[in-house]
């Protein structure tokens, strides 16, 4: 009972705080660099990078699987990218407002140049979204073009989180 | 956008046609507006920009959309975009025309009879030899109609056109093409000698591969019935992006390029298209080979496409003298600064090679 309440009690405080949230989002500019700092940040533990657009219908869906997978595992961070220019910031801003991805982080590219900043993650990523990047503790990825497999992604995160 | 000095960059989506005289015509941004620019030297130098739209209206620039251009017989010029409306994924097809060789454009319209807020978005666009224009766009009317009847999912989107009898000054439509295509891929369209219009699509095939699809629009707003075309397979999910290049060569065969991550094998691909099977298909380009784009002229393929090499875009182009067989590639440019997808266009029977950059706007290259 007494674990019953302390989850239940993070869980109210999570979805307060997803709330508050939707009002004051960070969005950090991703440029070259960015994915070297995201990696060094967390060196030896397990995260997942996930890249997105205003203008993508699959990415709309996966929102609510990535806070559901937050709240459930709130220990694996969540780095989401908006893979868009920051000229379309408001869009972006708007787009999380209303389909709100929970807890997690946010960046949205720096600049215009689209293919140094995939190049910067991954040359063979041709702009196609949702891309995904599921890095365990070593930073081995498994990588996913398109809507993220709800049950794979579970199974990933109860994986990882038990390890992490 | 803002840039760091203050100045307002436009967006670098563009698109470009020769008219019968040779003269180069490109769409572009100038600063919020829709513009047109006039070369009369194949884009060594250029004139303009004209606006296009007087009053500044939202542009739908990113992935696949760009402003489109096609120009008539006698030298009209037609322009269309995709407007975005409030809600996410949402839009109208907008067009505007001049009839005094660019000087001037008419006010805008709204190309579709459907006002819903939905989507209409990727307008194409392309003019017959009769004069007729044609205006395709991908369209979730029937997908919202699905939800609102709480049916079945609706898979996709559709594609629609609206067709012009009089240069632009009126529309006639919303014809449905197709249904269940993707949702945020640029059409491709090929007129025909018979008036017609091909067009070719990333479609939605069960359960969920996201091939080619080619149909062709009649006049009359009874199109024929689409068929697959590309056969890679693959079954996923997922916004590519990044929609096919389509042309007819002297002998009736349809050469494509289009983009796939299917997993038996991944990037940019030519081919030619045929009924069930796809003819000398290839892969173009390198690993990070991305938005190519495909003329004809005769028996002569020229394909151009960008790659990034972890410092700088190159404009690479593979050319054929013998329909797709045999190919020889080339590098015309590179730039270090951001880029626009490349187009391939004919002036006569030339290739030119038209790649919006940064550093170089509207940048044309002769292709031999």
């Amino acid at each position: 009972m007494k674990l019953f309440c302390r989850n239940l009690i993070g869980i109210l405080l999570l979805l307060a705080t997803a709330g508050a949230l939707a009002d004051h989002i960070t969005i950090r500019p991703f440029d070259a660099g960015s994915m070297e700092a995201i990696r060094a940040k967390y060196a030896g533990k397990p995260f997942v990078l996930a890249f997105w657009s205003t203008t993508c219908e699959p990415c709309r869906k996966e929102m609510a699987l990535w806070r559901a997978l937050k709240l459930r595992y709130p220990q694996i961070p969540i780095v989401l990218v908006a893979a868009e220019g920051p000229a379309d910031q408001a869009a972006v801003r708007a787009f999380l407002m209303r389909y709100n991805p929970g807890p997690v982080q946010h960046w949205l590219f720096a600049d215009e140049f689209a293919e140094r900043l995939r190049y910067s993650v991954d040359k063979s990523w041709r702009g196609e979204l949702p891309r995904s990047y599921f890095f365990d503790a070593a930073h081995v990825a498994e990588v996913r073009s398109g809507l993220i497999d709800r049950r794979m992604a579970e199974q990933w995160f109860k994986t990882h989180s038990r390890r992490n | 956008m803002p840039a760091k000095d203050g100045a307002v960059r436009p967006d670098l989506g563009a698109t470009a046609a020769f008219d019968a005289q040779g003269v180069l015509w490109a769409a572009h941004k100038d600063g919020g507006y829709i513009a047109v620019s006039r070369s009369d030297d194949a884009g060594r130098s250029w004139a303009g920009p004209v606006r296009v739209n007087a009053v500044i209206e939202p542009t739908d620039m990113g992935a696949d959309s760009r402003p489109k251009i096609a120009v008539g017989a006698g030298g009209e010029l037609y322009v269309t975009w995709t407007r975005p409306l409030g809600k996410p994924f949402t839009g109208e097809i907008r067009f505007a025309r001049s009839l005094d060789g660019g000087r001037s454009f008419s006010t805008p319209v709204t190309v579709h009879s459907d006002r819903q807020e939905i989507t209409h978005r990727f307008d194409a666009i392309a003019v017959n030899d009769k004069g007729q224009l044609f205006v395709a766009w991908i369209d979730k009317r029937d997908g919202v109609a699905a939800a609102k009847a709480k049916g079945p999912a609706y898979q996709g989107a559709a594609v629609y056109y609206a067709v012009s009898d009089d240069k632009g000054a009126s529309f006639r439509g919303d014809y449905k093409l197709a249904e269940h295509s993707c949702e945020c891929c640029r059409i491709a369209l090929r007129t025909q000698d018979d008036g017609s219009v091909l067009a070719m699509w990333r479609h939605v095939f069960t359960p969920n591969i996201r091939d080619h699809a080619l149909a062709r629009l009649t006049p009359d707003g009874k199109p024929g019935v689409a068929r697959r075309v590309t056969f890679d397979d693959w079954r996923v999910d997922v916004c590519p992006h990044h929609g096919p290049s389509l042309d007819m060569d002297a002998a009736g065969r349809l050469h494509a390029v289009w983009f796939t991550q299917a997993p038996k094998h991944s990037g940019i691909f030519y081919g030619r298209l045929r009924d069930g099977a796809v003819d000398a298909q290839r892969r173009v380009g390198g690993e990070t080979a991305e938005h190519a784009d495909l003329a004809v002229s005769g028996n002569r393929v020229a394909v151009a496409w960008k790659e990034f090499d972890g410092e700088r875009s190159r404009l690479r182009a593979m050319i054929s003298d013998d329909g797709g067989d045999s190919w020889r590639e080339r590098e015309l440019a590179t730039t270090a600064e951001a880029s626009d997808h490349p187009r391939v266009l004919l002036r006569g029977g030339a290739f030119q090679v038209f790649w919006n950059t940064r550093r170089e706007p509207l940048l044309t290259v002769a292709l031999q």
